[in-house]
């Protein structure tokens, strides 16, 4: 995941690679998903959230739909 | 009469693993396997096995492949990547643009997420401070699928 000066830049990396773009956002939802998705990394009996739990912070932020789906199926 | 309550001693791989973390926030990077045997008073191979578990059944970090070296504690890396984190006088790494926000919200401080556009490699900077985004540039790619992103956690 990275940060881009615009759009525009975005479509230009990925037609020089021959590939899709993925998901363009703003940094505002970036920093909402970034407040929760690891804010218990410091607790000491941590274990990984589930799919459920993840997908639904995904779902919180606004990030939703296919590409954002943690399964396939 | 009341049931009093029986505190379970945490296991020697929750502690390490907190321990890792504690290291990348207060030192500003990840600790040695040798650190990390003379923290806790236990063998390289040891430590090596606990890195091994919290790898690949904790799901807790990721190792340099073919080593027992950390790689990532996410939202730390412990290499050098294009997302510097800044706050006072510490500086890390995050893993992407997402890790590097997410240092500064878990540790709730102020600071500075610097990196430069993959395609006109012109500087960019987004920066936090009272827990609230206060310069903003750019916007986010991310390349890969949610549901692929483990397929290669180095590239998403």
């Amino acid at each position: 995941m990275s940060l881009f000066r615009s759009e525009e830049d975005v479509h230009a990396w990925c037609e020089e690679r021959q590939r899709a773009a993925g998901a363009i956002f703003d940094v505002a939802t970036l920093w909402r998903l970034a407040a929760v998705w690891y804010d218990d990394r410091l607790d000491l009996n941590w274990k990984r959230r589930t799919i459920g739990e993840r997908q639904a912070i995904l779902d919180a932020v606004g990030l939703s739909g296919p590409f954002w789906r943690l399964t396939s199926s | 009469m009341r049931t009093r309550a029986v505190e379970v001693p945490s296991s020697l791989d929750a502690q390490l693993r907190l321990w890792i973390y504690r290291h990348f926030v207060e030192v500003c990077r990840a600790p040695s396997v040798i650190e990390i045997a003379s923290r806790f008073g236990i063998t390289s191979k040891e430590v090596e096995e606990v890195l091994g578990r919290l790898e690949k059944e904790a799901d807790a970090l990721v190792l340099i492949p073919g080593t027992r070296n950390i790689w990532m504690a996410e939202p730390f890396s412990a290499v050098p990547t294009s997302f510097v984190v800044r706050s006072g006088n510490r500086q890390w790494w995050g893993n992407c643009i997402w890790d590097g926000l997410a240092i500064l919200a878990l540790l709730g401080l102020d600071g500075t997420v610097s990196t430069a556009c993959p395609q006109s490699a012109m500087p960019l900077a987004v920066t936090v401070a009272d827990r609230t985004l206060k310069d903003v540039q750019g916007v986010v790619h991310i390349a890969v699928p949610a549901a692929d992103w483990w397929c290669d956690i180095g590239f998403t």
